[in-house]
């Protein structure tokens, strides 16, 4: 993948000012630097350096919510956590979600990314219909499909199931074994969608030309699709993978609506049992160390987010 | 564009200015209290009440409080319902915290231990009270008592809500289970009580018994088994709370009974507390282990039901139970008028508690108690004298409703009812949890 | 070629696309594809129309079983007690304040550091700008116990500026338009600063017009993200009368038990603001989001 995939119009905004400014001009390039960045550092400073400092801090400490206590304990929180098998369930269930949730947000999002491309056929439907649901709250999703899927009897989808001859009764959100599943099914509806657009913007940017080509050589249409989108797609799909890694791992919304983490912490993620150690149970500086934990947890998937688009950045350069 | 339009460097400094102001803006605005505008109105004392009554309670709840509102034309009082249970407990703490928390707030009295009295709560002028005609004298010795934290009181008791028998009348009556004047015959001792629920079970060709089984968060397992396992005379933690006091043959005795129940198809399975309800209330099933606060839902209905204390299976009429009280959340600066209305509320609604008592609950208001409109109150008034046998939990910081001892003990004993756990691998799980919690360094120090 | 770069392009004005379908040939394999991209579409629209079809029966019929998409009549009744109870207007008219309160400081304050960072030559530039973009990995879940106390000690926990100002701290945006001025040629600023002009009037009058495509991608994108934030709506306001909409709908009951219909229909009015502001501004939505996303989170 080079510069050919580029449509030109980049080509007249060349990213470095022109060579020699005149040299009256040049102090402006150095007026008030601070005075423009400087309110939104200091907002940036306050909401996120001194709590991730502050947190920090928080984290060696007894400290509680009420502000009460807060005595230096060392590294006692992390020693305690490292030990809590609440802290690995629910990081457990956390990862556990993340990876049942992401294949089938990736693989859907481009299914429907290439149907809507290739149907090139009443594309405000696919849209409305697809990407729609990102837009509702996650109170409003979760409540809606609370009623689709919760009411044992009346229930829409137990009705469905029984439409279709099927058994009924499904514990869809009290049984441990079907919990977690309805959270990654609500959560496939709702944000598919923004996997969906990336994708359709990448296959939109694919050049029409490469297709003409490939038909001029008889390819059909699974051989366009394997030799030529798939592989242009690549790098899309690296990036949406690990955008829709960090976002699962972030899970906390739908669990705490629909099941909040049962049945008997099933469902917990990981965010959650922060928000029950320390808002909870007050205990807000054993919730940080624990938010230190997930923290690093989420470093690395990051860290593997930058390498990559770096790389891209790099080999979009050459 | 066109230069003649732009004007000499002047402007730079004062958009400095005014980007420094506007941060500075911000945080003045901030701290002089942006709360959410309040809709209170002029001249109008602003009462802000919070508490988690939904359903039945909910319904007198709000007629209590237009009530209240008709007599205080001076009080503009709002109320807010909020999530019962854990989410509750958490929202009335982090208002606490946060300094702008309601006037006065509805609280579990076992949840008090845990509740930091002193720094979430504010205590109550005793003065104040009494000069609404409430004094310490109205109430129960240890209820009160309970609700003082260090000479001083933090929780006034409004009842005491214990788990009751619902029993449907025209299913007992088919079942032989009713006396004369169409009441539950007493049910003494295990076998008795086994038989009972099969006979009811025989008359609508299904379980006899509904209970919670399951759910998120779910409580009822624990309520059932505590309300058993007090009657047995065990406890799990010792009076001051800081020792596991677990009686293991009783404990295995109670939940090897309730899975025995489960395993001959004596009770509902699988169901969590709304299904219980309907079960109940579509007259599926004779008889019902459930609080009293459901008594308004089946008056609604029109179902043929009564209560009655839970019987005797262990070896006392002991049941499980908390009580609702009144607290006044931590404000910074709490005092004045706002202060005073709220101790006139709370007064009020002690007064009226008997408009409460009919949502079911045992009053803690002692003259309520012998009103002639309670004693006439029925079924209400059946099962009033459970309030001398009640089962509260031992005073520590994780005890009470929603608290995390009743969420992980509850998870343990759900899994015994709907078979993931034996009824051995429950006792050493819930001594195991119980550990836990006590291990848990208290949020507050040693010394709350 | 980068993701980032595949989305400009695709952002960037062009004919309508479906100008490519509309002579293209019916085959087969076309008619299968449209069938199964139905069904899909179908499926995604049910539990929606599911809800509006629960909102609109009377409330004694909302659990009869049997799937009747209609009741016995069709009844606005659901809408009217919960707009009466005047909380979801209250909710709505606090998510609305919020959304916009950020959205324009985020607005001012990324394109004012971004353009410092992309133009001015200032000592500890790089350095600031470091400590910005490592941001970038610090997702504000995380901090959400040394936030809380932060808020209490400013006294900011139920106020609406408690709710703004952790969410305009966003160094994500500040990359995006970062990345956008270093592409933006200087002629034009050139040119004005040789007729006299000052910083901040080239800033205002010449830079940011000429980013308006951009700066209405941030805005639409944390709009958005402000109007559906959860979490941490959730843990600064306890007040029900300071909650946003997807917060106080969860955490606040009804006092009159479970009525399914005036559930269903406080989820379809609030779902209802953005859908509407989504079928006038598909296209700028779309964009805005293909564009932030990305880079964004």
């Amino acid at each position: 993948m080079t510069t050919t995939t580029r449509q030109p119009r980049e080509a007249t905004a060349p990213p470095v000012g022109p060579p020699a400014p005149p040299r009256g001009i040049r102090r402006h390039w150095s007026e008030h630097g601070l005075a423009f960045t400087g309110p939104f550092l200091i907002v940036y400073a306050l909401f996120l350096i001194v709590p991730l400092i502050w947190g920090v801090r928080m984290s060696l400490g007894n400290d509680n919510i009420a502000g009460t206590q807060s005595e230096f304990v060392g590294l006692d929180n992390y020693a305690e956590a490292l030990r809590d098998p609440d802290v690995w369930s629910s990081l457990g269930n956390t990862v556990w979600f993340t990876m049942l949730s992401t294949a089938p947000l990736v693989v859907i999002a481009l299914v429907m990314a290439l149907m809507a491309h290739h149907l090139r056929f009443v594309s405000w439907l696919w849209r409305l219909s697809w990407f729609a649901p990102f837009l509702l709250p996650s109170g409003v999703v979760c409540l809606l499909w609370l009623w689709v899927i919760y009411p044992s009897d009346f229930g829409f989808a137990d009705q469905l199931l029984a439409a279709f001859g099927l058994e009924p009764g499904i514990g869809w959100l009290t049984d441990s074994r079907y919990a977690m599943l309805s959270i990654v099914l609500t959560t496939v509806w709702w944000t598919v969608g923004f996997n969906f657009l990336l994708y359709l913007a990448a296959l939109q940017a694919i050049p029409r030309h490469l297709y003409e080509a490939a038909e001029i050589d008889g390819a059909g249409g699974w051989q366009r699709l394997r030799s030529i989108t798939l592989p242009l797609l690549s790098r899309t799909t690296g990036v949406v993978l690990v955008l829709q890694l960090l976002a699962s791992l972030k899970i906390f919304d739908q669990v705490y609506i629909m099941t909040g983490g049962g049945p008997d912490d099933s469902t917990r993620p990981i965010l959650q049992y922060v928000y029950q150690t320390g808002f909870t149970g007050y205990r807000i500086g054993y919730a940080s160390a624990i938010s230190y934990i997930f923290f690093a947890l989420i470093v690395i998937v990051s860290l593997i987010h930058l390498r990559l688009t770096r790389r891209s950045r790099e080999e979009n350069a050459s | 564009m066109n230069p003649s339009s732009l004007s000499p460097p002047g402007p730079s400094r004062r958009a400095l200015l005014g980007a420094f102001a506007g941060a500075g803006a911000l945080a003045a605005v901030g701290a002089a209290g942006c709360a959410a505008p309040s809709t209170g109105g002029a001249g109008r004392t602003r009462l802000r009440y919070w508490h988690l009554f939904g359903g039945g309670d909910g319904v007198n709840m709000a007629a209590m409080l237009d009530a209240f509102r008709a007599e205080h034309p001076d009080i503009h009082l709002e109320d807010a319902t909020l999530e019962w249970g854990a989410p509750y407990y958490t929202k009335l703490g982090m208002a606490g915290a946060g300094g702008r928390a309601p006037e006065v707030a509805v609280l579990h009295m076992a949840r008090l231990t845990g509740f930091a009295p002193g720094r979430l709560l504010n205590p109550f002028d005793l003065d104040l009270l009494a000069e609404h005609g409430v004094t310490p004298a109205d109430f129960p010795e240890n209820l009160w008592t309970r609700g003082a934290v260090e000479g001083r009181q933090y929780a006034v008791p409004l009842d005491t809500h214990p788990i009751v028998l619902y029993y449907n009348t025209d299913i007992c009556e088919r079942a032989g289970l009713l006396d004369g004047e169409g009441r539950i015959r007493p049910i003494e001792g295990r076998e008795a009580f086994t038989e009972a629920i099969r006979a009811a079970g025989e008359v609508t060709g299904q379980p006899g018994l509904v209970i919670e089984t399951l759910g998120a968060d779910t409580v009822g397992p624990w309520r059932v088994f505590s309300t058993f396992y007090a009657q047995a005379g065990g406890t799990l933690l010792s009076a001051d709370g800081s020792e596991i006091t677990i009686d293991e043959p009783k404990m295995l005795d109670v939940l090897t009974y309730l899975r025995m129940l489960a395993d001959e198809g004596l009770i509902v399975p699988r169901v969590d507390y709304q299904g219980t309800v309907g079960v109940f209330s579509a007259g599926e099933t004779g008889l019902f282990l459930n609080g009293e606060w459901e008594v308004s839902t089946f008056t609604n209905t029109g179902l043929p039901f009564s209560m009655a204390r839970v019987p005797n299976v262990f070896g006392s009429g002991a049941a499980q139970a908390d009580c609702h009280s009144f607290v006044l959340p931590n404000q910074d600066g709490r005092g004045g008028a706002t202060n005073e209305a709220a101790h006139a509320f709370v007064a009020w609604m002690l007064r009226n508690s008997v408009d409460w008592a009919s949502g079911g609950h045992v009053p803690a208001y002692l003259p309520t108690l012998d009103e002639p409109d309670y004693l006439a109150m029925r079924p209400q008034s059946e099962y009033r004298g459970v309030i001398d046998e009640v089962a509260l939990d031992p005073p520590a910081w994780f005890a009470g409703s929603a608290s995390s001892m009743w969420l992980e003990l509850g998870a343990v004993f759900s899994g015994v009812l709907i078979g993931t756990r034996t009824p051995r691998d429950a006792v050493d799980e819930a001594r195991s949890r119980l550990e836990d919690l006590l291990q848990t360094p208290n949020p507050f120090g040693e010394s709350a | 070629m980068s993701a980032l770069t595949a989305v400009r392009n695709a952002i960037r004005p062009r004919g309508d696309e479906d100008s490519g379908g509309r002579g293209a040939r019916w085959t087969r394999g076309r008619v299968a594809l449209l069938a199964c991209a139905l069904v899909l579409a179908v499926l995604w629209v049910l539990p929606l129309a599911w809800a509006l079809a629960t909102s609109l029966k009377p409330e004694d019929e909302t659990t009869d079983t049997g799937l009747h998409w209609i009741g016995s009549e069709i009844t606005f009744n659901a809408y009217e007690q919960v707009w009466a109870s005047g909380d979801l207007t209250r909710w709505m008219f606090n998510t609305a304040y919020i959304a916009s309160m950020t959205t324009l400081l985020t607005v001012v304050l990324t394109a004012m550091a971004a353009y410092g960072f992309s133009r001015t030559e200032f000592r500890g530039r790089k350095l600031l700008y470091g400590l910005v973009m490592a941001g970038i990995m610090v997702p504000p879940q995380v901090l959400i116990a040394p936030l809380f106390a932060e808020m209490v000690a400013f006294g900011l926990v139920d106020t609406y500026w408690g709710v703004i100002l952790p969410q305009v701290a966003t160094p994500a945006m500040v990359f995006i338009l970062v990345k956008f001025f270093d592409g933006l040629p200087r002629e034009l600023e050139e040119a004005a600063y040789v007729d006299g002009a000052g910083r901040w009037r080239v800033f205002w009058r010449i830079v940011m017009p000429l980013s308006r495509p951009v700066l209405a991608a941030v805005a639409i994108f944390t709009f958005i993200q402000t109007w559906n934030n959860f979490l941490w709506p959730f843990l600064v306001t306890t007040d029900p009368n300071a909650m946003t909409l997807p917060v106080g709908l969860v955490n606040v009951q009804s006092t009159y038990g479970v009525r399914y219909a005036q559930v269903m229909a406080s989820v379809i009015i609030g779902g209802l603001p953005l859908l509407i502001v989504f079928v006038f501004f598909q296209r700028q939505i779309v964009r805005g989001v293909a564009h932030t996303g990305l880079a964004g989170q």
